[in-house]
């Protein structure tokens, strides 16, 4: 049973290369296969999660690191709604990408960011999430990059160095956090991290911008909403949906066991979730695009999932609902923006436009397409007997709560209070663009296409309907009743996050929730008719356009972090172009002058020394030709034997005589068979003698010269010299 | 005994190839290919033996001897060169198809090897010095090979630079016969009790050693020859320029480091934070530069230039979790590098593509060679679960461990050059893909089977290597407490 942890990563990563041969072959085979592992995989969590398995499982032997997997309450729930949700967009895919270009590339793709994604979701330490974060990182650029327009290259690029900038950052938090601790293992981390001595917050902060750059989290959010537009529909769901509650898993982790009760952590993240809250929905209300729209959205629950896990921290032990409201509004808010993304793509599979302006008036009419809508916009707003609703009370109990135990232990709770505020008008907010977003898909009128819209047919075939319908209908089932449905789901989860069932359950419907939500509601609705009306849309004679008002220059990305950079390569080239220079400049001519000026030297010592060189040798010579010539002298002269006659024949030895007898008679043969008969052959032993006696006499002589003697003397030296040399 | 023979056979059968006359080029390359082969199992053979005795080759003093011993770094360092010269040598077979002297060529690429594995098994200073010596001479031709002005140029420049740094590493050598009496190595140093009054000198004579060695280790600023050096026929770059010359250079640099003077003498002193200051600055600008290089052999020796200061940043931590750190990235570098710069030469010359804008959209019409490419690219980032993440994590651990300004500054240094690796090398992978081919630009010539193999070898090398490498692993923190 433990294999299927690991099986749930791998099959993904292993079946993305046959569903990429398949899909080159016959798309429809690709994408049934892309289905089918989809399908599957979401099974499989469903099961874990029915079961109520908890289990780990280790593989030290790789990466030299080892791999650790664990299957809990949160991770079967977030597998399965990941699953789920690559399901239902996949069930989307076919009908968006219809007419695409490289459909097989993107399903390869689909399926490795899905092990990869699993991958972190199981992971059980941080070396194996990282792992698996980075692999994801990569795979998802390619959903960015996917349709090659200029505009997805530069989001894409955007996407790229912030993923692997926040990666390094990471990388080096993590090391610092091994280094410290000693371990990375999940169960590890709580118990290491109450040591004294150990300063975490330099690791914690690195972490935090590395998982915090893929969620979305200020200020590294400048991606988010130039990425999650430009990828296709369905790959935008699962980046806000999925990819973004990855990032939040990484700071769930880090929160709930390195600065459990931590007030400083606490304090960072509450900080940093109303920052993103308030933007978001900021940009979102300003936003005329739908996807972007909807992007910013996200960056904008992105802060209220982080509020709730400051909230966790600041609480400690009572965290029970900050804790429960957490994972409630990260399930919610994948749900929902799986919903909304997918109805973005059903317009776009329509309209091929996503402009508001452009699209306006298109949903009028299409109750299906407006049902599906309105679950997710009602949600997201925080309208009671919707999903939502029940998370952003909890997320808001949870800072009551706060405020009331500062105040029972008599500090002062201003900034929390403040903070609620923030947190009621955001919710505002939200509900304010989502209701722009409504009315003009499905209440406005098109200027003049309003009738070719009308005429156009159904806006959904099968599959997609399949996909959108069940998406909402899950998300409508999770919120009629929530203390049935998303209680109990939510508390199978807490021991994840180290938190404890609540004291008292929340009843959701009480009038003191319902107040606060209405609260927001109205802030909404008042926001809407002054600022969205009356501000944000232009002149009735022009047909009432939405205008684009958010400043062109407040962008993060262009003003400050682009230049950045540019500034830092120009820097790192200025700096180091001139010391390239340097050493080639200086050195290389330094070292060529050095060698010539050195040549030139051995040149004139070896012309200092050709004469003397020349002076030795004809010396040498000179001595030799008379050393040689004195004895040939004395040959001749003094040492002649006197008066030499002609000798009787030289006398041989046996060798040579039977050589001559044996040549005589070859000899004689020879002539015999040639037929030269008359001149009589010469007797070849005296021929031999006479050569043996005169190499003799020669060897005789020669063993007597100086020449000789020198040689010998010269070839014991050598011998001399190698056996010095060898022993 | 044994050990002489992997070091002889290829430098006799390099020496007398010219001697030769060959009829049938055929019949040259299975000589290379097998003397190469043949030289690689004698290795494995020779190095099978447990035996730990240095094996005399030649004695001048009682000091000075030229000798060979197997231990745990030298087999480590001859086992890498033993796997990966047949398989280039398989490579340049192709390679060197159309061109000129490719006799010549082989020989000294054959001499080399020999040369090579005399380095890797020296039992002593004096011997390595003689090898290294040796494999200057015998790697000037193959620079030289082109026979152009640029060619000639490189390899002047080449020799300048060496013979400049053998002559500071011979007076390292000195300095130990001198005060040490023997040059011969030893785990932690000849020097575990010396004298107050010594121990400056010797660090002064250490330093000089160093930067004598890291010309050849392509530390700045003594880097210069290597970019220059690329103008060399790529089997040559390949193998030479980023695995065999500037690695004996960092295996010199290891030996020196930890078994002829020995960290306990240079530990915290000047002669620790100078080398380690010049690594950590080297590495930052090896990736600098190589992200301003459009050429893309140029581009890669400037990352052999930054990553060859990774591996002298884990040994100069001069602890053994550093030099293990240090030696993993020893192997896994030369593998990613070797793979790297044959996947280039194939795109110079199948598609005459010099320049990193010449890859775009080669993606499609050279697949092997393209995924190999990014295989390469995205294991020298450092991506996980690759070969490159592993060495770069031990490496940031052991500085981290060891803490301090200098480590830590070089860990920062690290994780930016990780960045900078992304981004010169990962932006051509992308184009591979995502562009466009240029207009007019013809189609690449196909693959031949000795290059296919090569590719496909070191990639599953790579693979392979990254998911099952604890026994290497095992071996390499072994070798770095000395164990070995």
């Amino acid at each position: 049973m433990d294999w299927i942890a690991p099986m749930m990563v791998a099959l993904p990563l292993l079946a993305a290369i046959p569903c990429w041969a398949l899909g080159r072959k016959k798309l429809a085979w690709g994408y049934a296969l892309m289905i089918a592992m989809t399908a599957l995989e979401t099974a499989a969590a469903l099961w874990l999660l029915a079961r109520g398995s908890t289990f780990s499982i280790a593989f030290p032997q790789i990466m030299g690191l080892g791999i650790r997997l664990k299957v809990d309450g949160f991770r079967a729930l977030y597998a399965a709604v990941a699953g789920f949700m690559w399901m239902m967009t996949s069930l989307l895919t076919p009908a968006y990408m219809a007419h695409g270009h490289k459909q097989a590339r993107y399903c390869f793709f689909t399926l490795l960011t899905m092990g990869a994604t699993l991958g972190v979701f199981l992971s059980d330490d941080l070396i194996s999430a990282f792992l698996f974060f980075e692999i994801m990182s990569f795979t998802s650029y390619c959903w960015v990059a996917h349709e090659q327009t200029p505009g997805a290259m530069r989001a894409g690029q955007t996407y790229l160095a912030i993923a692997v900038m926040g990666g390094m950052a990471m990388l080096m938090g993590l090391m610092m956090l091994y280094q410290q601790l000693g371990s990375l293992a999940f169960d590890d981390l709580a118990q290491l991290a109450s040591t004294p001595g150990t300063s975490l917050y330099l690791p914690g902060a690195l972490i935090l911008a590395g998982f915090g750059a893929k969620a979305g989290m200020f200020p590294l959010h400048v991606w988010l909403p130039k990425a999650h537009p430009v990828a296709p529909a369905p790959a935008s769901a699962l980046l806000s949906g999925v990819l973004t509650k990855v990032g939040i898993f990484g700071i769930l982790v880090i929160s709930s066991r390195l600065f459990f009760g931590d007030v400083l952590w606490g304090n960072l993240l509450l900080g940093l979730g109303l920052i993103n809250m308030f933007l978001g929905a900021l940009l979102a209300l300003f936003s005329t695009d739908l996807k972007r729209t909807l992007a910013c959205s996200s960056m904008s629950q992105i802060g209220f999932i982080l509020l709730g896990i400051g909230m966790q921290s600041l609480l400690g032990e009572h965290n029970a609902l900050a804790a429960q409201g957490t994972v409630l509004h990260m399930l919610n808010h994948s749900l929902i923006k799986l919903c909304l993304f997918m109805a973005a793509g059903v317009i776009y599979i329509n309209l091929h436009q996503l402009n508001l302006n452009d699209i306006r008036g298109y949903g009028r009419g299409r109750w299906g397409l407006m049902a599906c809508f309105l679950v997710g916009a009602a949600s997201i707003s925080g309208i009671p007997l919707f999903s939502g609703y029940a998370s952003k009370t909890l997320l808001h109990e949870s800072i009551v709560e706060y405020i009331v135990h500062l105040q029972e232990i008599g500090q002062s709770a201003l900034w929390y209070q403040l903070a609620e505020w923030v947190f009621i008008i955001t919710g505002g907010i939200t509900f304010c663009y989502m209701l722009k977003l409504f009315i003009a898909l499905f209440i406005d009128k098109h200027p003049t296409r309003q009738a070719e819209f009308d005429g156009m047919g159904r806006s959904m075939t099968a599959l997609p309907a399949i996909a959108l319908g069940g998406s909402a209908l899950l998300l409508f089932a999770l919120g009629l009743w929530p203390e049935g449905t998303l209680t109990p789901l939510a508390n199978r989860t807490l021991s994840f996050m180290h938190a404890h069932e609540p004291a008292h359950a929340v009843v959701f419907l009480a009038p003191v929730n319902l107040i606060g939500g209405a609260k927001s509601l109205l802030i909404g609705l008042l926001l809407y008719w002054l600022v969205v009306r009356r501000w944000l849309m232009g002149k009735a004679q022009e047909g009432r356009p939405y205008l684009n008002r958010w400043p062109h220059r407040l962008d993060l990305e262009d003003s400050l972090y682009r230049p950045l950079v540019q500034g830092l390569k120009q820097l790192g080239i200025a700096v180091c172009t001139p010391l390239d220079k340097l050493v080639d400049g200086f050195l290389g001519p330094f070292v060529w002058r050095a060698s010539a000026l050195l040549a030139s030297m051995l040149g004139g010592v070896e012309r200092l020394f050709g004469p003397l060189y020349a002076l030795a040798t004809f010396t040498a010579r000179t001595l030799e030709v008379m050393v040689d010539g004195l004895s040939v002298v004395l040959v001749r002269t003094i040492l002649r034997p006197a008066g030499e006659p002609a000798g009787p024949p030289p006398v041989g030895n046996r060798f040579t005589h039977s050589l001559g007898r044996a040549a005589d008679r070859l000899s004689l043969g020879f002539r015999r068979l040639l037929g030269r008969g008359a001149q009589p052959p010469p007797r070849y032993s005296v021929v031999f003698a006479g050569i043996w006696h005169t190499m003799q006499d020669t060897l005789r002589r020669l063993l007597r010269t100086l020449s000789f003697s020198l040689i010998l003397f010269a070839l014991g030296l050598v011998l001399l010299l190698a056996y010095l040399l060898t022993r | 005994m044994m050990l002489a023979v992997p070091i002889a056979l290829p430098l006799l059968a390099g020496a007398v190839l010219p001697a030769f006359r060959w009829k049938r080029k055929a019949a040259r390359n299975a000589y290379v290919l097998g003397m190469t082969v043949l030289a690689s199992l004698l290795l494995a053979w020779a190095l099978a033996a447990p035996s730990q005795e240095p094996v005399e080759l030649l004695r001048f003093t009682s000091r000075l001897t030229v000798s060979l011993k197997a231990d745990g770094l030298g087999r480590l360092f001859a086992v890498l060169i033993a796997v990966l010269w047949p398989l280039t040598t398989l490579y340049a077979l192709e390679y060197m198809q159309g061109e000129a002297k490719q006799d010549s060529f082989f020989a000294f690429f054959l001499m080399s090897y020999g040369v090579t594995l005399g380095i890797a098994l020296s039992a002593n200073l004096l011997t390595l010095y003689l090898f290294y010596e040796l494999l200057s001479l015998s790697t000037l031709p193959l620079v030289m090979h082109g026979g152009s002005g640029a060619s000639v140029q490189a390899g002047l420049k080449y020799l300048y630079y060496s013979l400049g740094g053998a002559a500071f590493a011979f007076i390292g050598l000195v300095y130990l016969v001198y005060f040490g009496g023997t040059t011969d190595f030893a785990y932690g140093g000849l020097f575990t009790q010396v004298d107050i009054r010594h121990s400056a000198q010797l660090r002064l004579g250490y330093l000089l050693c160093f930067l004598g060695f890291s010309v050849k280790a392509a530390v700045f600023p003594l880097h210069g020859w290597l970019p220059t050096a690329s103008v060399a026929p790529t089997p040559v770059t390949a193998l030479l320029h980023a695995v065999a010359v500037v690695k004996s250079g960092v295996f010199a640099i290891i030996r020196i480091t930890y078994f002829s003077f020995g960290a306990a003498l240079l530990q915290g002193s000047y002669a620790q934070h100078i080398p380690l200051a010049l690594a950590a600055f080297t590495i930052v600008y090896g990736c600098a530069m190589a992200f301003r290089e459009r050429h893309l052999k140029r581009r890669l020796a400037y990352s052999t230039v930054s990553n060859l200061s990774y591996i002298l940043f884990g040994a100069l931590l001069l602890t053994p979790q550093g030099l293990a750190a240090g030696l993993m990235h020893l192997v896994f570098h030369a593998l990613m590098k070797i793979t790297l710069f044959l996947a280039a030469g194939v795109y110079m010359v199948k598609a005459q593509a010099d320049d990193v804008r010449d890859l775009r959209g080669l993606g499609r019409s050279m697949g092997l060679t393209s995924g190999v490419f990014v295989l390469g690219s995205l294991a020298m980032t450092g991506i996980p679960p690759l070969i490159g993440f592993i060495s770069k994590w031990s490496l940031g651990v052991s500085a981290v461990t060891l803490g301090g300004a200098l480590p830590v500054a070089g860990l920062v240094a690290l994780l930016i050059s990780a960045v900078l690796t992304g981004a010169y090398l990962m932006t051509p992978s992308f184009t591979l893909y995502t562009a466009r081919r240029a207009e007019g630009a013809g189609e690449p010539e196909p693959l031949g089977l000795p290059m296919r193999i090569t590719l496909l070898a070191l990639a599953a090398a790579m693979v392979v290597l990254s998911f099952y490498n604890q026994p290497l692993l095992d071996f390499l923190t072994r070798t770095a407490s000395g164990l070995m």
